[in-house]
């Protein structure tokens, strides 16, 4: 059902379950995921400016993902994409690779007191070309991380 | 060789060019990059008008409209220029390419020049729109200026912080932009369009010659904006395409509605009053001018409004469009690379738009006492740009000369052939009329020849200092033996 799984990661506690989840249903329909670490670049840069600090932090994050994808015994791509913002940059690798399924961790957030999913989130849930699943992490999980 | 290894006497090292690990992801469509164009482009008539009416007088439409001409040649050659090598340069991007290192940096040194003038005299006219709803701001230099530098300097700090700003609202403020405009236009054509009135305002304040070029010269400030599209290419989606089309509208659009406010202006009030009453502030006049009570009561809170928000998004674009070029040149090694330093924490280029936000403050400061910095901005505004300009106008002449293949997207028709070399007709006209605009106004007005020459062999002699302290292999070199 979900071939191609989209999975962009951000450093968050919730990346390690979502890479498992993936990777678990790509292999039931010997699909492929790919992850995707989008750095995010100041408009009084140049798209193409090398931030090392920022790529070193998403390679990290890259490498993390290939681990876990090796212990699930899957296929997978990593990518780091440079980009103004993160939700058009997700929402346009899925239609470049016309993937079948987004999959995005998040962690409990709260703004101003309240729960809050970010500007990321709900632009993907508005835009997106395929399906989206949301995996938020037990809340006790992020807890004992804080 | 790892960092933690002690380098001994002899030891040979070795740096390897890093492999890229990353992609850009470009998402910005036609819409976004005109909005952006038209943002820069658009707002100069805020301004522009009052300029060439102190010198042109009665033949400010005619000097726009024959200005106009020129920036249709322009456009064309920054289109085929984008379409071919879309990257954040613009007419630097094109010299380098074209002629090498030194001509990138001294088309990108100009490019710099224009975008600091951009920032100051967009942030200069703000506050005399702002006088709508508190007269100091119109009618004393002391406050207005402070206002000017103030803004100056709130934007420097956003821009350090990095603000978000996404390109759905420079879409938006264009959109309002044109509009409102568009509205002028329809309104004024209506009410205050009288074919005999205007006939006769050209012709008895007709300049003499001499003012009619300066004034044509002047003109050319109009459509100083044609870069920030061009910037754009590299974050477009199929940019080949994108762009050009994006600057045929472009063209379109400009040529329409400032054909209209000019003509406009001039039916509302003399050329006299249009100079000096409302210089800084033309379109607010015309509103002032309007006949129907409703509207005029309208419109004119609303134009102060506009014409606030749509100046400061143009200083803001100015600041952002000089850090991504100091950066870009940077990254090419043609300017000190402390001017492409990334704050650590706010991931902002800070030096770059802390050094020319206070540059843009200094051109402030005259401000305080003198009543023709005005002017002198505008033409040391124009001088800047077209300078650039000639380099774009030279660049896709020689690219056509040095690599016929290379791929054009877009390509520029109505060619001469000279040596199986195709060379545009517009680029030679583009050229020319350029140079010449160039060299009168740096005869004719001093403050701005010897600030602009001044700015140019300040940058030479940085880049000449910068280029010599690199004098060294890049990427292999010896460690000096020690010998007692």
């Amino acid at each position: 059902m979900f071939k191609d799984i989209l999975v962009p990661v951000a450093g968050t506690g919730a990346d390690d379950e979502t890479i498992r989840l993936a990777c678990r249903l790509a292999k039931r329909d010997k699909g492929k995921v790919w992850a995707v670490s989008v750095v995010t670049i100041k408009r009084a840069l140049p798209l193409d400016a090398e931030i090392q600090s920022e790529i070193k932090k998403a390679e990290e994050i890259l490498d993390k993902v290939e681990t876990i994808a090796e212990e699930e015994g899957a296929e997978v791509e990593t990518d780091v994409l440079q980009a103004r913002e993160v939700g058009p940059a997700v929402v346009d690798e899925a239609v470049e690779r016309g993937v079948s399924l987004i999959l995005m961790g998040i962690s409990y957030k709260q703004r101003f007191g309240q729960f809050s999913l970010g500007n990321v989130v709900p632009y993907v849930l508005k835009n997106s070309p395929c399906p989206v699943i949301l995996y938020q992490q037990s809340s006790m999980k992020t807890e004992s991380l804080i | 060789m790892p960092d933690s290894l002690p380098l001994r006497p002899g030891d040979k090292v070795f740096r390897p060019r890093r492999i890229k690990r990353f992609r850009l992801r470009r998402v910005l469509g036609i819409p976004a990059v005109f909005s952006a164009g038209y943002g820069n482009v658009g707002s100069s008539i805020y301004y522009a008008l009052g300029i060439v009416a102190v010198v042109a007088m009665g033949a400010t439409p005619v000097a726009l409209g024959i200005a106009g001409i020129l920036f249709i040649f322009t456009a064309l050659t920054y289109a085929e220029g984008t379409a071919a090598i879309p990257e954040a340069g613009g007419s630097a991007s094109f010299a380098r390419n074209a002629f090498g290192d030194s001509a990138g940096f001294l088309a990108g040194w100009a490019l710099m020049l224009s975008y600091i003038v951009t920032i100051s005299i967009s942030a200069y006219t703000i506050p005399p729109y702002l006088g709508y709803f508190w007269e100091p701001f119109k009618t004393s230099p002391i406050i207005g200026t402070f206002a000017s530098i103030g803004i100056v300097l709130f934007l420097m700090a956003i821009n350090v912080i990095g603000i978000r700003e996404t390109s759905l609202i420079n879409v938006t403020a264009a959109l309002v932009d044109i509009l409102t405009q568009v509205s002028l236009v329809v309104i004024g054509f209506i009410t205050l369009f009288n074919p005999t009135i205007l006939f006769h305002r050209i012709l008895d304040t007709w300049p003499s010659p001499e003012n009619l070029v300066t004034g044509i010269a002047l003109a050319t400030i109009a459509y100083t904006g044609i870069e920030t599209m061009s910037q754009m290419a590299e974050e477009t989606k199929k940019p080949e395409k994108s762009v050009p089309r994006a600057l045929l509208m472009m063209i379109v659009a400009v040529l329409v509605i400032f054909a209209g406010i000019s003509l406009i202006s001039l039916s509302a009030m003399p050329p006299q009053e249009l100079a000096t009453v409302w210089g800084r502030d033309p379109v607010a006049g015309i509103a002032f001018y309007l006949p129907v009570e409703i509207i005029r009561t309208i419109l004119k809170p609303l134009i102060a409004v506009l014409a606030g928000t749509i100046l400061f998004i143009a200083t803001n674009a100015g600041l952002i469009g000089i850090s991504r070029l100091a950066f870009s040149q940077g990254t090419h090694n043609l300017v000190p690379p402390a001017l492409s330093r990334i704050h650590s924490r706010f991931k902002t280029p800070y030096i770059s738009i802390i050094i020319f936000s206070l540059i843009a403050v200094a051109l402030l400061i005259p401000g305080f006492s003198s009543t023709d910095v005005f002017s002198h901005m505008g033409v040391l505004y124009a001088i800047g740009s077209l300078l650039a300009f000639m380099f774009s106008h030279a660049s896709i002449i020689m690219l056509r000369i040095k690599k016929p293949d290379m791929p054009r997207p877009f390509k520029l028709g109505w060619n001469i052939h000279i040596k199986k070399r195709e060379i545009p007709v517009t680029a030679i006209i583009g050229l020319f009329s350029c140079m010449g605009i160039w060299l009168l106004l740096l005869f004719t007005e001093p403050y701005s020849r010897w600030a602009g020459l001044g700015w140019m062999v300040g940058g030479i002699i940085i880049y000449l200092l910068y280029r010599w302290s690199r004098r060294r292999p890049r990427d292999e070199w010896q460690i000096k033996l020690n010998r007692k």
